[in-house]
């Protein structure tokens, strides 16, 4: 048996070797198959720890009669494979390895978004991959009921291992008007509410019983301009109008107050997101001089799209498209007419295939608080929203995004940045402040600037916590949803192997410690110990391969989900494993 | 009696089918599609194409339609696209609030219409008819939403720790639950089965569930938060409903057999409540029913300010998701539910005027 245990131990290094010596980009590379029933060792149950990494996780030896399972990618890491995972194995019971076909600088801050939480694999065996309303995990809450319509009710976990709730009972329950969550509030029935409209402000501030909470809002609203149509094929044209626009009359007049003028595209509270050059100035001469260069002194007529739907970048789209509609006018002498899309055509004929004809409103809400979240999906080599890609902007984004170095990426960053500035592909107009809203007599209140509220670490002094947001969730599977409202509903039950402290910076989670190799494309998680999920099932590897498998395998049993669609895991890993061909 | 209920309930059939086809088409009509509103903006053109063909959207109208249909006959209403639940589940979570909500705010309406109307008629002309008027058409005049915040605001915040205090909005204070009757009662039912559903749908009617069960501090909590809901939507009918009642009235007083029964001595809150209002009621029966018609089909501005999540909230979620199984199911519903008010108003007729009764 000990023999059998060495053999299998030397085994185990032998392939971890050749692993980290193989060429992960190497698109004729044969990967490891799917194992299920693959022995592995047990190493040695000393756990070394590295900076940043939670210390304080009690560490047992892992069991040696556990069976790690692991999912892959059948075609590897081929060249038509775009997205980012080759494998996930389960090492032993506390260690999983994600295999990956290049760099990934934002690694943790990617796992940390609370759409990868861990859920029991044999619970997603029972609920065939669609736990709907009922998930099942390890944070400070478990689920008690879900009232259709009216609210979602937790219980404490009073087992959890991090901060356990002062009260026993919380209550999430949803108003659509700010107005009606902002009565909830003043009656008291309510602690603590989301996204009070910029007309509460004042109300909010005014009220001693009342205290608003800023949120640091990691976003941007730009103007778009796709230069496959003329005249924003001439980039004159384009820095003319990026100087001819005040940004800061449209931040100042339609902006809740905390919100800023954009210096860059990305805030500035994202690593490397204002590298390089802050944004042009106002100034209208030097833009009619640009114009009068491109032989338009006279200005030219044009159309400004934008789809009526209130989002945090840009809370009355209405308002400001009159308003930057004016301003072309009166600054620069264009003429430009205001169209409104439905929703889904805006974003289908301006964002995805770049064929809105003139200018465009549009933003974005970044997910998770990494530069590349902010830059890859507007500015990468495929994304056509501004027309033809910039290869002086995606050249230097794709360096900056494959390696985990930041002596190469502040520069890449920096390059890019600058040209951004140069090129002019959208003009960034403003980071928008948003808060919360609580009884002042709450204790630890906070509203974070990424990941979703805990409702844990607000202590009202009572035994049940209510907390009043926009809108019911759709469903409690979160792996499968994009909208606010459900994330934070399944925050408080299912976590993820990283999560994020109140100021955005990553923090250990389930996992104890993720550490990459040396060129970041292979990371070896540390799986807390002892941690059990609300159903007193114990948490290990397998769960979570099951649960990136549910996500990212198509051909996985598990990849059910709500609509089936696992919007984000596409996204943010750049594709999903095993794909169906097209 | 028979017959005439046999015959009206034929005669819904085809209006049933018309309404399912027009609204089919209708809700196809509006721009956008299910996948973006449901996924959001940053579904692919790829994941919307699975997000199609896993619901059938990529089939011709026709097919869609001819499902559809299909569908209905069997009593299967779909399933909703966005909560991947079953219409009919929604239906029996959302319908009993609405039902609880438009009986309370009729009551309300009739309570306080039908004397408005009965004063105003018997001071015909006077300060106190044109005042009582003026009182009933500020409730038609007042906007549903700026009022509904008003008597929040007024009761939730302004009166809060007073016993007039009201609480703000939805069913039940946080963390209440009302235990439906069958496991109260330790029915044994099989989920998922048909009386599984009735009884879970007569389980959601909260005021009446508590009250049956004795389950006293929840059904005192449901009243609580009923009120304030209730007294906002019956404004509207409240006012027609005193006009109505006014109007009918003045013409019944004015017929000779008042003449003659005032002439036989009988006193007039006899003549009034005897002879003059009860031939006066089938004009103001039938804005009831009407009246509980439309507020059958779910008020949305109410049920928004209130958070209460019944029928008009859903279907306003619908309709902007584009959740066309929702759509289509709880429009079929009400269409259905007003053909049952019409013709139980219908048949209230023969109960008030037996002249209708002796005709049929």
């Amino acid at each position: 048996m000990r023999r059998n245990t060495a053999f299998l131990i030397l085994l185990l290094a032998f392939a971890l070797v050749v692993a980290a010596c193989s060429d992960s980009e190497d698109s004729g590379t044969t990967t490891t198959t799917a194992a299920p029933d693959a022995t592995t060792a047990a190493p040695d149950a000393t756990t070394t720890t590295a900076a940043g990494s939670d210390t304080t996780a009690a560490t047992t030896a892992p069991d040696a009669g556990f069976e790690g399972k692991a999912v892959a990618n059948a075609a590897g890491c081929a060249e038509d494979y775009t997205g980012r995972v080759n494998t996930i194995t389960a090492i032993d019971e506390f260690t999983v390895e994600f295999a990956l076909c290049q760099p990934h600088p934002a690694f943790l801050e990617q796992i940390a978004f609370g759409v990868f939480g861990i859920q029991p694999e044999e619970h997603l065996e029972a609920t065939s991959g669609a736990p709907l309303d009922n998930p099942i995990g390890t944070g400070p809450y478990s689920l008690q009921e879900w009232v259709r319509g009216d609210s979602i009710i937790y219980t404490r976990n009073d087992n959890y291992y991090g901060d356990v709730a002062p009260h026993a009972t919380a209550v999430l329950n949803w108003a659509t008007e700010s107005s009606g969550r902002l009565i909830e509030l003043q009656s008291g029935d309510s602690f603590g509410m989301t996204f009070p409209g910029p007309e509460d402000f004042a109300t909010i501030e005014g009220d001693s019983n009342l205290e608003l909470i800023n949120k640091p809002e990691a976003n941007i609203f730009y103007v778009g301009m796709t230069n496959t149509f003329e005249p924003f094929n001439n980039v004159d044209v384009r820095q003319a109008i990026a100087q001819g626009i005040d940004r800061q009359r449209i931040v100042d007049t339609f902006y809740p107050p905390g919100s800023e003028v954009a210096s860059h595209f990305t805030p500035c509270s994202v690593e490397f997101g204002c590298e390089g050059e802050s944004w042009y100035d106002f100034d209208v001469e030097a833009a009619k001089a640009l114009l009068a260069g491109a032989g338009l002194a006279d200005g030219f007529s044009t159309t400004i799209y934008y789809r009526d739907v209130t989002r945090g970048y840009l809370p009355t789209p209405g308002n400001v498209a009159t308003d930057i509609q004016a301003q072309l006018l009166e600054n620069l002498n264009i003429d430009a007419e205001v169209v409104v899309l439905e929703s889904g055509e805006f974003i289908e004929q301006c964002s995805n295939v770049g064929e809105c004809d003139g200018i465009h409103l549009l933003g974005w809400t970044g997910d998770y608080p990494h530069v590349t979240n902010f830059f890859d999906p507007h500015f990468g080599a495929t994304v056509l929203q501004f027309g033809d890609p910039y290869p002086e902007i995606y050249e230097p984004l794709l360096t900056a995004s494959t390696t985990t170095d930041p002596a190469v990426q502040g520069p890449a960053y920096e390059e890019a940045n600058n040209a951004i500035k140069q090129l002019v592909p959208m003009v960034p107009v403003a980071h928008s402040a948003s808060a919360f809203g609580a009884l002042a007599s709450v204790e630890g209140a906070y509203a974070p600037a990424w990941g979703q509220v805990l409702f844990n670490f607000w202590d009202n002094g009572t035994d049940t916590m209510v907390f009043t947001q926009g809108n019911e969730p759709i469903s409690l599977y979160c792996s499968d949803e994009t909208d606010g409202e459900s994330l934070r509903a399944c925050a408080q039950v299912v976590e993820a192997l990283y999560g994020y402290e109140p100021d955005g910076t990553v923090k250990p989670q389930l996992a104890t410690e993720c550490a990459p190799n040396e060129e970041g494309s292979v990371w070896t998680c540390s799986l807390r110990q002892g941690v059990v999920f609300h159903d007193g099932s114990n948490f290990d590897a397998n769960d979570v391969v099951a649960s990136f498998a549910a996500g990212l395998d198509a051909a996985s049993p598990l990849h059910t989900g709500n609509t089936g669609s696992w919007v984000y895991y596409e996204a943010l890993w750049n594709g999903l494993m095993n794909a169906p061909a097209e | 009696m028979l017959a005439f209920i046999t015959r009206r309930t034929l005669l819904a059939i085809p209006v049933l089918f018309g309404i399912m086809v027009v609204v089919f088409l209708l809700i196809r009509a509006i721009p956008g599609e299910p996948c973006s509103a449901i996924l959001g903006e940053q579904a692919t053109v790829e994941a919307c194409e699975r997000f199609n063909e896993a619901n059938g959207l990529n089939d011709p109208i026709w097919v869609q339609l001819a499902i559809y249909i299909g569908n209905v006959l069997t009593f299967n209403l779909g399933e909703s696209i966005q909560f991947s639940v079953p219409v009919s589940q929604l239906l029996i979570e959302r319908l009993p609030l609405t039902i609880e909500l438009a009986m309370s705010a009729l009551i309300i309406a009739v309570v306080v219409g039908v004397p408005l109307g009965i004063i105003a008629a018997r001071r015909h002309n006077t300060a106190i008819d044109a005042g009582t008027m003026a009182f009933a058409n500020i409730g038609v005049s007042m906007p549903v939403f700026w009022l509904g915040l008003m008597l929040a605001y007024l009761f939730a915040v302004v009166l809060k720790d007073t016993p007039f205090a009201l609480p703000p909005g939805g069913r039940l204070s946080a963390g209440v639950i009302s235990v439906p009757y069958y496991v109260v009662w330790n029915w044994n039912l099989t989920e998922g089965s048909t009386w599984a559903g009735i009884n879970e749908f007569v389980g959601n009617f909260v005021i009446f569930n508590s009250f049956i069960t004795g389950q006293w501090s929840v059904w005192w909590d449901a009243v609580q938060h009923m009120i304030l809901p209730a007294i906002t939507l019956a404004t509207i009918p409240m006012a027609i409903i005193a006009r109505i009642t006014r109007s009918s009235l003045l013409e019944a007083m004015n017929k000779d057999y008042i003449r003659t029964a005032r002439s036989k001595g009988a006193t007039e809150t006899r003549v009034v409540s005897k002879h003059g209002l009860r031939n006066s009621l089938l004009p103001v029966v039938t804005i009831i029913g009407l009246q509980l018609g439309l507020l059958l089909g779910g008020a949305v501005l109410t049920e928004t300010v209130f958070r209460l999540a019944g029928v008009g909230t859903a279907l306003f979620d619908a309709i902007t998701g584009r959740d066309y199984a929702v759509v289509q199911g709880f429009t079929v519903i009400i269409a259905a539910g007003y053909v049952v008010v019409n013709l139980l108003v219908d048949l209230s007729y023969g109960y008030l005027d037996p002249r209708i009764r002796v005709s049929k």
